[in-house]
């Protein structure tokens, strides 16, 4: 085989690597929808309806005392800290879909003030796995004897996950949901809306 | 004298000194604040909870400064809007997950702090009285070892 042709098909293979899965892609979600309610109880196709834009995707339960609440404030710091936030979409995917009914996401971004560009999304307890499996999302309740334990009263392990998805679908970063500055997810942000 | 002897000799007298003070202070009546070693003190800032429903829970933070010349160990809360208050603290596992657990005794040296923070460790507030909200304001109360009982003002805000 001569040079030529070997880059030729070496180019030939990264092209089709690149348009299958995008760069740097860690999951593929465009070619997926998973149907979702928001806060309104609205029907949402997930990722369907936010493509075209650029997404931070985190997932929370509202139970949550401690973590939850400092991934949602670091969301809204993250949106304060932006020059222009046109084309993105701040979502919350409930992790607890037997207790975060659309009526509590109200009112928990009722609680946080969060506006228009956030939307929250939880879905049948039994669709919840197909998607937190898909983005290897772990959530699991947990027991600690002094708080007791019921149907109703549990708390979560989970994962404290923040993932930003290209206007295709593809999720192309992840960061830890609390901690990470929005200086970085600034820059990441910019580099995908300037594709 | 050599300089080292002038040394000594003005620590000897710094401790004479204090030898007098703390010896008078004792002797002296309770009421009598003129005279009082000032002991330091352990204070508690940076209050803040969570906003909660009734029989829900809700988180508090705060900063410890054990200023006294002791170590210091906290041994229980209580909150007049809580029917119980336990210290937890937020755990990062190996595999990424985040889960809460009750934090063991805390322990504060002389001179440092413990800071209670998201993410970090917080005074869980099990089964409120009622409804809490921005603007509320709740008292929590630390049960130390040594110096006893301490009692903060605690507002209720939403972490920004
Ligand atoms: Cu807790």
């Amino acid at each position: 085989m001569n040079s030529t042709l070997k880059s030729l098909l070496v180019s030939l293979l990264l092209v089709a690597t690149f348009t299958a899965c995008g760069p740097d892609a860690l999951y593929d979600l465009s070619e997926d929808t998973f149907q979702l309610r928001d806060s309104d109880s609205t029907l949402v196709n997930f990722p369907a309806d936010f493509k075209g834009d650029v997404s931070l995707i985190t997932f929370i339960y509202t139970n949550c005392p401690d973590v939850c609440p400092a991934i949602t404030a670091n969301m809204t710091n993250i949106q304060r800290k932006l020059d222009d936030t046109t084309g993105i979409n701040f979502i919350e995917i409930s992790f607890d879909p037997e207790r975060d009914s659309p009526s509590v996401l109200k009112e928990y971004r009722d609680l946080y003030g969060l506006n228009e560009q956030f939307t929250m999304l939880t879905s049948h307890p039994n669709d919840s796995d197909l998607l937190l499996d898909k983005l290897d999302i772990v959530a699991e309740k947990t027991i600690i004897d002094s708080l007791g334990y019921d149907s109703t009263n549990y708390a979560m392990r989970h994962s404290n996950t923040l993932y930003l998805m290209g206007r295709q679908g593809y999720i192309r970063a992840e960061y830890p949901a609390h901690r990470v500055t929005s200086e970085h997810v600034k820059d990441d942000i910019n580099y995908l809306r300037s594709e | 004298m050599k300089p080292i002897q002038h040394l000594l000799l003005i620590l000897l007298s710094v401790c004479f000194l204090l030898l007098g003070c703390g010896s008078e202070s004792n002797s002296s009546n309770e009421s009598d604040t003129t005279n009082k070693v000032v002991l330091g003190k352990v204070t508690l800032d940076n209050a803040w909870a969570r906003p909660g429903s009734q029989q829900g829970k809700s988180a508090a933070y705060l900063r410890i400064s054990n200023g006294t010349a002791s170590t210091d160990t906290l041994l229980s809360f209580s909150s007049d809007a809580a029917e119980s208050v336990e210290l937890h603290e937020s755990i990062k596992h190996d595999d990424g997950t985040t889960s809460m657990q009750p934090a063991g005794q805390q322990v504060i040296p002389s001179t440092e702090k413990l800071q209670l923070q998201p993410g970090g460790m917080h005074l869980m507030l099990i089964n409120l009285k009622k409804d809490i909200t921005v603007g509320d304001s709740l008292r929590i109360s630390l049960d130390f070892a040594r110096v006893g009982t301490l009692t903060a003002t605690v507002p209720v805000q939403i972490q920004q």
